[in-house]
C-alpha cells in the first residue's frame, strides 16, 4: 500500500471530521454565549442552576458522555443519529468551556465601562451588547481559537460511535492492510496539518489583542 | 425496555471496584507528565537545535488528539518488537501527551519569577543549584499550582480513553458489564456519574488549594 493510498483513505474521513466540527459549533457557540452571559448576570439560586448545567458539561469526561448519550438515550425512547449525539456532546462540552471564557472576559472588564453606559442612560441590554460583549469576546478570542483546536481533536472520538471520520478510516485501512506504522503516523500528521495552522493563527491573534504583553495561551 | 434503576444500582459496586485502577492510571500519569514536562521545559530553555526540536514536539502534541497517540503507541510499538501491556502503553501515552501541556505551565511559572530573585541570591553568594532549589522552585510551584491542578483533572478525565485499549478502568469495567448483560445504558450511565463526581471532588480540592495559596501569598 503506497503512502498516497493511505492519505486518500484517511482523506475520505475528512468530510465527517469537518461536519462533526461544524455541527458541534452550532451547539457550542450559542451555549457558550448564553450560559456565560447568564452566569455573569444572574445571582443566587438562578446562578447556581446555571452553574450546575455548565459544570455538568464541562466536568464530565467527554468520551463517557458520548457513550452514555449514544447508548442510554434510545433506552428512554429518544433515538438520535450518531452524528446528532456527537455534535451535541462535543458541542456542549466545548460550549461549557467557552462559557467560562465568556464570563471571565466580562468579569475582567473595568467597572467604569458599565458605569459610563449607565451614565449615558443606556439600558442593561444595550450596555451588554454594545459595550461589554465586544470587548470581552475580543480579549478572549485566543481562548476561543484554542477551544476550536480542542474540538477538532475531540472529533477523533466519534470513530468510537461508528461515524466514519479520519480516525475510523485509518483503523479500517489498518485492519485490511496490516501496516499500522505508516497508517497511524499519517493519521497523526493529518490532524497536525489540520490543527497547526489554527495554532499559528491563534498566536497571531493573541499578539494583536494583547499588545506589549507576553503571549498567553490558555486551555 | 426502559431504564432499570435497580440494575443500575447493582452495577455501582462492580464499577467502583475499578476505581483503584482509574486512580492508579491518573496518579502515575500525572507524575509522569510532570516529570517529562519539566525536563522538556528545561531542555527548551537550554536553547540551540535541541530547544527547537523540543519546541516542535510540544507544538505537535498540542495539535494532535490523545486517542490517535494511544493508537500509535499501541499498534506501532509491537511492530518494532516492543511488547508492553495495554496499561503501560496507556500510562506512557497519557504522560507523554500531557507533558506537552505541562511544559507550557512550567514555562509560564518560571517566566513569572522576577530576575531580581536569582540576582539577589547570586549577590548573597548562593550557588546556582541551591538558587534553583530554594529560591526559584518554591516560587514556581506557587505560580503553577492552579493550572497544574487543572491539568491533573484533565488527565483524570482522560483515563477512560484507556478503555479503548481494554484496560480495566471504570469505563472498561462498565463495557464488560454491558457486553455480559446486553444492557449498555445502565452501566455506562453509572460510570458517567461516578466520573463526574470524582472530577468535581478533585477540582473542588484544586480550587481550595488555589485559594489557600492566594491568601498566603497576599499576606
Amino acid at each position: 500500500m503506497t503512502t498516497l493510498d493511505i492519505w486518500l483513505g484517511i482523506l475520505q474521513g475528512c468530510r465527517v471530521t469537518a461536519s462533526v466540527t461544524l455541527y458541534a459549533l452550532l451547539f457550542a457557540v450559542p451555549f457558550g454565549l448564553a450560559f456565560g452571559i447568564a452566569q455573569y448576570l444572574t445571582t443566587g439560586l438562578l446562578r447556581f442552576l446555571v452553574t450546575c448545567v455548565i459544570e455538568f458539561w464541562r466536568s464530565s469526561a467527554v468520551i463517557i458522555l458520548l457513550f452514555v448519550f449514544y447508548y442510554a438515550l434510545p433506552v428512554v425512547g429518544v433515538t438520535l443519529s450518531a452524528m446528532t449525539v456527537a455534535a451535541m456532546v462535543l458541542g456542549l462540552n466545548t460550549g461549557g468551556y467557552a462559557s467560562q471564557a465568556v464570563r471571565a472576559g466580562l468579569q475582567t472588564l473595568d467597572h467604569g465601562q458599565k458605569e459610563a453606559g449607565q451614565a449615558l442612560g443606556l439600558s442593561r441590554t444595550a450596555i451588554l451588547v454594545l459595550i461589554e460583549l465586544p470587548q470581552a469576546l475580543l480579549v478572549m478570542s485566543p481562548t476561543f481559537i484554542n477551544l476550536l483546536i480542542q474540538l477538532i481533536k475531540a472529533t477523533s472520538l466519534v470513530s468510537l460511535i461508528t461515524l466514519t471520520d479520519m480516525t475510523f478510516r485509518a483503523k479500517e485501512i489498518s485492519q485490511v492492510h496490516y501496516e499500522p506504522v505508516p497508517i497511524y503516523l499519517s493519521l497523526l500528521l493529518a490532524y497536525f496539518v489540520l490543527c497547526y495552522p489554527i495554532t499559528l493563527f491563534g498566536r497571531w491573534v493573541a499578539q494583536r489583542v494583547t499588545p506589549g504583553r507576553e503571549v498567553r495561551r490558555g486551555v | 425496555m426502559g431504564f432499570d434503576l435497580d440494575f443500575a444500582i447493582a452495577t455501582l459496586p462492580l464499577i467502583l471496584r475499578a476505581l483503584d485502577m482509574t486512580l492508579l492510571v491518573a496518579v502515575t500519569s500525572c507524575i509522569g507528565a510532570a516529570a517529562i514536562g519539566f525536563n522538556l521545559e528545561i531542555l527548551r530553555r537550554a536553547g540551540g537545535a535541541f530547544g527547537l526540536v523540543v519546541r516542535f514536539f510540544i507544538d505537535f502534541i498540542r495539535a494532535t488528539p490523545i486517542l490517535v497517540w494511544l493508537y500509535c503507541l499501541y499498534f506501532i510499538l509491537p511492530f518494532y518488537g516492543v511488547r508492553l501491556s495495554a496499561l503501560t502503553v496507556g500510562i506512557a501515552g497519557l504522560s507523554l501527551y500531557y507533558s506537552g501541556y505541562l511544559a507550557e505551565v512550567f514555562k509560564a511559572g518560571i517566566d513569572a519569577i522576577p530576575k531580581g530573585q536569582a540576582e539577589a541570591a547570586q549577590a548573597l553568594g548562593i550557588g546556582r543549584r541551591d538558587t534553583v532549589i530554594f529560591v526559584i522552585a518554591p516560587q514556581m510551584l506557587r505560580n503553577i499550582a492552579a493550572p497544574m491542578g487543572n491539568y491533573f483533572v484533565s488527565i483524570l478525565k482522560a483515563t477512560p480513553y484507556l478503555a479503548v485499549l481494554a484496560v480495566p478502568e471504570m469505563l472498561g469495567e462498565a463495557f464488560d458489564i454491558a457486553s455480559d448483560t446486553y444492557r449498555y445504558a445502565e452501566p455506562l450511565t453509572v460510570a458517567g456519574i461516578t466520573f463526574l463526581a470524582l472530577a468535581l471532588i478533585i477540582s473542588r480540592g484544586v480550587k481550595w488549594l488555589e485559594d489557600r495559596l492566594a491568601t498566603s501569598s497576599a499576606r
